[in-house]
C-alpha cells in the first residue's frame, strides 16, 4: 500500500475532527501522483475531491487502512496509520510547512524508511509545500 | 484592496453592547464571554472535542468563561468542547468587520468579523507600518533567552492577513512572541488557507481577557466557524496564554523580567540535579512526551501510551523528544 499524509510542522494532521489544511495544487498533484491506481480514502476524506471531475478512481471505505490492498492508495487524514504502518510499502508526506493547530499527530516510526524524493509544490494558499517520497 | 463593511446588523451590535457591559463589570477574577442568553456556566476548559460536526449549534447552548484556565505549557487550551457561540446574526456570507472601542484605561475589546476573501489583503498588498500604535501595557524589553529577540509584538487580534488592517489601535493589543506565533497564528493561518480555497465565510471574534485593571491581558478567546458548510471546515473555541515561558510578567503594568512563568505546577518537585520532577505521558512509539493534559495524550493508542514521572532533562537524555504542541 502506498500511504499518503499531510502534515503540519508539528507532525499535526487534524484538529477538531477536522483537517488542518487544503490546497488545490496538493489535491492536484495527488491525483497525478495515484494516476490509474486506486485511491482510498474515509467519507469524510472523499468531500475534498466531490468537485474534481478526475477523481474516478476513489474508493470510499469507513476504515480505507484496511480497505487498502497492495498496490493501492490510502490518503489519511483522520488518523495515524499505528499497526497498518507494515502494510505500507511507500510513504508519500506533504508537509504544509506552517504551524497549525493540532490534537492527532503522526507518530509512525520512520526508521524503516529511506527518503527517496523530495519536491517543492507551489501551492494555491501555501507559499511552499513539500513532498517527500519514502520507500520500504 | 479589500472591500471593507463595517457591521451594520442590529443583532450583532447589541450583542457586544452587552458584551463591553459585562466585561465592565466583571470583578477581578472573573470573565464573562456571554453568548445570548447571558447565562449558564457550564465547563470553562475540557479536552478537545468528540462533537460530531452535524451536530454543532453554535448559535446553542451558551457558554460563559468563568475562570482563566491555567497555563501548563501548552500555548492554547479548549474551551466549551470546542464550540464557539455566536448569534445568528454574526454568522453570515455577508463579510464585515467590528473593532470594540477602546474602553477607559485604553484597552482593546471584543473584535469580530465575517471574514471572507473581500475582507483579506489583496495578493500584491503589503503590510503596513503598525509600530505607531502603543497598546496599554507597551513596555518592551528583550531577553537573552529569547535570543535577544523583544519580548512583546504589537499582536492583532484579527490577524492581518484576516482584514488587514494595519494601525487600528482597537485591533492591537500587547502581547508575547509566544502568544502571537504559537497561540494566536495557527488559527489564523487555518482560517485563512481556508477562505482563500474555499471562498467560504468564518465567523471570528477574538476576545482579550484582562483581569481587573490590568493593562496587559492574560490571554485571548478565539472562537471560528465556517458559515456556508456550517461548521464542517472550520470550528474552534479556544483559550490563548499571553505568556512567554521563562520571563515574569506583570500584566498591571506590562513590565517584565527573566526568570519565571515556565508551567505553572504548583506541586512540581525537584530532584537532587534540581530539575523539575513532573508527571508526563510518552508516547513509546514516536518518542514523543507530553503533559497529562496535552490534547493530543487523547488521541494516542493506549499501547504507546506510557505515563512517566521525572524530569525532562532524563527524557531528553533517554531519547524522547518534547511534543510539538504542549511543549513539556
Amino acid at each position: 500500500m502506498h500511504l499518503i499524509v499531510t502534515l503540519d510542522e508539528q507532525g499535526g494532521m487534524l484538529f477538531n475532527h477536522r483537517r488542518q489544511s487544503r490546497d488545490r495544487v496538493l489535491t492536484a498533484d495527488l491525483l497525478r501522483t495515484v494516476g490509474n491506481a486506486r485511491l482510498v480514502v474515509s467519507p469524510y476524506t472523499a468531500k475534498l475531491f466531490a468537485d474534481i471531475a478526475d477523481a474516478s478512481s476513489l474508493v470510499v471505505a469507513a476504515d480505507p487502512l484496511a480497505a487498502a490492498g497492495e498496490g493501492d492508495f490510502c490518503f489519511l487524514e483522520e488518523n495515524s496509520p499505528g499497526e497498518s504502518m507494515r502494510k505500507v510499502s511507500t510513504l508519500i508526506l506533504y508537509r504544509w510547512n506552517r504551524h497549525y493547530p493540532a490534537d492527532v499527530f503522526f507518530d509512525a516510526d520512520l526508521r524503516e524508511f529511506t527518503l527517496t524524493q523530495t519536491e517543492e509544490l507551489e501551492g494555491f494558499s501555501h507559499k511552499i509545500i513539500t513532498k517527500e517520497v519514502y520507500q520500504r | 484592496m479589500k472591500r471593507k463593511s463595517i457591521l451594520q446588523h442590529a443583532g450583532v451590535w447589541l450583542h457586544l453592547l452587552l458584551l463591553s457591559l459585562c466585561l465592565s463589570l466583571s470583578s477581578c477574577l472573573s470573565f464573562s464571554v456571554p453568548g445570548q442568553n447571558g447565562q449558564n456556566p457550564p465547563p470553562a476548559v475540557t479536552d478537545p472535542s468528540e462533537t460530531d460536526p452535524a451536530e454543532i449549534d453554535p448559535s446553542s447552548p451558551d457558554f460563559v468563561l468563568i475562570d482563566l484556565p491555567t497555563y501548563v505549557g501548552s500555548a492554547y487550551v479548549v474551551l466549551n468542547n470546542n464550540v464557539p457561540v455566536f448569534s445568528p446574526e454574526e454568522l453570515t456570507t455577508e463579510g464585515y468587520e467590528f473593532y470594540s472601542p477602546l474602553d477607559a484605561l485604553g484597552r482593546c475589546g471584543t473584535v469580530i468579523a465575517s471574514v471572507g476573501r473581500e475582507t483579506m489583503p489583496a495578493e500584491d498588498e503589503d503590510r503596513g507600518n503598525i509600530s505607531s500604535v502603543k497598546p496599554t501595557g507597551w513596555v518592551q524589553a528583550s531577553y537573552d533567552s529569547m535570543g535577544g529577540q523583544p519580548l512583546y509584538n504589537r499582536a492583532h487580534l484579527i490577524g492581518w492577513q484576516l482584514t488587514a488592517e494595519n494601525a487600528n489601535e482597537r485591533n492591537l493589543v500587547t502581547g508575547t512572541r509566544y502568544l502571537n506565533v504559537q497561540g494566536m497564528l495557527p488559527f489564523e493561518d487555518m482560517v485563512a488557507d481556508y477562505v482563500k480555497e474555499t471562498g467560504n465565510h468564518v465567523a471570528y471574534r477574538v476576545t482579550p481577557i484582562f483581569e481587573g485593571n490590568n493593562l496587559v491581558c492574560s490571554g485571548v478567546q478565539m472562537e471560528g466557524f465556517s458559515v456556508e458548510d456550517n461548521g464542517e471546515g472550520i470550528c474552534f473555541n479556544v483559550y490563548c496564554f499571553n505568556v512567554q515561558p521563562g520571563i515574569i510578567i506583570d500584566y498591571a503594568t506590562g513590565v517584565s523580567s527573566e526568570g519565571g512563568e515556565k508551567p505553572v505546577d504548583p506541586e512540581a518537585e525537584t530532584n537532587a540535579d534540581g530539575e523539575v520532577i513532573h508527571d508526563y505521558v510518552l508516547n513509546t512509539n514516536s518518542k514523543r512526551f507530553h503533559y497529562p493534559n496535552c490534547s493530543s495524550v487523547g488521541q494516542m493508542k493506549e499501547t504507546n501510551k506510557q505515563p512517566y514521572t521525572g524530569s525532562r532533562e532524563d527524557l531528553i537524555d533517554q531519547g524522547y523528544q518534547p511534543c510539538g504542541s504542549c511543549n513539556p
